[in-house]
């Protein structure tokens, strides 16, 4: 599993970064700067849980993603 | 976003070797029996063999990703629902090569587009472009055919990210020309949500010149891993600026000279190098050289010009070309045009332009922030003497010339030095 942010939406709340620090930082703008790679399985739950609390929903969790044109 | 572009084609275009795309279009605008004298009909065929024809000669995108056409046609579900996107848009303001293409051989354009909506078995194509002048073509040539009534044509307004093949998508759907936040594939959520296929205006005339000439003779110029020829437009300190038909697989010195001195590859999203080296032009081996070509802008900068004033003043076009939905680019380009600006100045903040370049890439909905980054981090190692120049001096002596073209109005640089910290 991967995080996915929706940057359309995410307006730099920050709960995800206090929630998971384990994947996710923040920028001098206080937007969430993402740890590389998919998210290990016992982070899958916290994981959940700040996607969950996202006020605009703009974090998910997902399958790892099939390339793009 | 700015909406002035004050970039005109220059001189009719140029070719080295056979002319194909540029064929007979010394005169200006090839009408269309010129064009069916010079170019004949292309070959009807249905889905899978075009398919085929354009995986035999390797046909790669022409508007910046460089995928595989084949592919991207092979992944499209035929039928009348189905969609033919041709992106003319351009946004890129170092490039002159789709409005010139349009202009001058508009229906090479609609005989590829054409050709693959008879073989996706659909009447629906629509042409988006952002040139006055390639509109105007367009449109006399839809009017002198008698198979193009179907065909949608559209002036959208000026925006780099506007022309975003998603973005594209989403105002031919009556939507805002932004990209959309979330993952999608236009072959399958396209047009009004159907399948399309969509790429740039070159890449159908390609398609055009594969089925006129067929892939064999398609084939017999250029290099082996992307045969053919392709549209580059060369600014700055070159031989011959502006548009210029080449085959593939020409060292990348024979375009922009050998001499020593920053090089720009692939335009304002594109690599900066220390010089040509031993490069040569075909999209495979320059992703594998990691510098591509993108939409084939190569810039050469005279000695004449502050080359990183140059790269400042694109900085702060870029940043205000952000389309204004992403956070990370809503600040971060600013912030790091900013720092560039701060370099300028003399102020000692490389490392914290790379720091800024660094955390832009993968945290946007489309990839101008990506680009964007590439631009400045690559333009930060290939001007170091420059930077350095800079911090001893304050400046290098030279003013900024602006040979990198850019739309007016121009944005001012930051007026708050500390922003640059």
């Amino acid at each position: 599993m991967r995080l996915e942010i929706d940057w359309t939406r995410c307006d730099g709340h920050g709960l995800c970064a206090r929630l998971l620090p384990e994947r996710i930082g923040l920028d001098e703008h206080g937007f969430p700067v993402l740890a590389d790679g998919d998210v290990p399985a016992d982070l899958v739950r916290p994981a959940r849980r700040a996607v969950a609390m996202c006020p605009v929903l703009a974090l998910r969790l997902e399958r790892t993603p099939v390339p793009s044109h | 976003m700015s909406t002035v572009h004050d970039v005109r084609p220059g001189p009719a275009a140029a070719t080295w070797g056979e002319a194909r795309l540029l064929a007979g279009t010394a005169a200006g605008r090839v009408d269309l029996a010129h064009h069916r004298a010079t170019h004949g009909r292309p070959a009807r065929l249905d889905a899978a063999s075009t398919t085929a024809a354009l995986a035999r000669v390797a046909l790669l995108g022409r508007g910046g990703a460089a995928f595989p056409v084949a592919t991207k046609l092979g992944a499209v579900a035929t039928g009348p629902r189905t969609h033919v996107l041709v992106n003319g848009s351009e946004g890129e303001p170092a490039s002159l090569k789709d409005r010139t293409l349009m202009q001058l051989a508009p229906h090479l354009v609609l005989d590829g587009a054409l050709a693959v909506a008879a073989a996706l078995d659909t009447r629906q194509v629509t042409v988006v472009v952002q040139d006055a002048a390639a509109h105007h073509a367009l449109r006399a040539a839809v009017a002198e055919r008698d198979d193009a009534h179907d065909v949608r044509l559209q002036l959208r307004p000026h925006g780099f990210v506007a022309g975003e093949v998603r973005a594209v998508v989403r105002a031919a759907s009556g939507g805002p020309a932004l990209p959309p936040g979330r993952r999608t594939l236009p072959t399958v959520d396209g047009v009004d949500g159907r399948p399309t296929f969509a790429s740039n205006a070159e890449t159908f005339a390609q398609v055009a010149l594969v089925l006129c000439l067929g892939p064999d003779r398609f084939a017999s110029v250029g290099a082996a891993d992307e045969p053919g020829t392709t549209l580059v437009t060369l600014v700055g300190d070159v031989h011959r600026p502006g548009v210029v038909e080449v085959p593939t697989g020409l060292p990348l010195a024979a375009l922009v000279g050998g001499g020593p001195g920053p090089v720009l590859v692939g335009g304002y999203h594109g690599t900066w190098l220390a010089g040509p080296g031993s490069l040569t032009l075909s999209r495979p081996a320059m992703r594998a050289a990691g510098v591509p070509l993108n939409a084939g802008v190569l810039a050469r900068l005279p000695h004449a010009t502050c080359a990183l004033g140059e790269v400042a003043a694109v900085a702060r076009w870029l940043a205000a070309e952000s389309a204004g939905q992403c956070g990370p680019c809503v600040f971060g380009l600013p912030g790091l045009a900013a720092t560039l600006d701060g370099l300028l100045a003399g102020q000692p903040v490389l490392a914290h332009a790379r720091q800024r370049a660094g955390l832009l890439p993968g945290r946007g909905a489309c990839a101008h922030p990506d680009g964007a980054a590439r631009f400045v981090a690559t333009a930060l190692d290939a001007l170091g003497d420059e930077v350095e120049r800079h911090r001893t001096h304050g400046h290098c002596g030279r003013p900024v010339r602006g040979v990198l073209p850019l739309p007016l109005p121009l944005p001012r640089p930051t007026t708050r030095p500390e922003a640059a910290r």
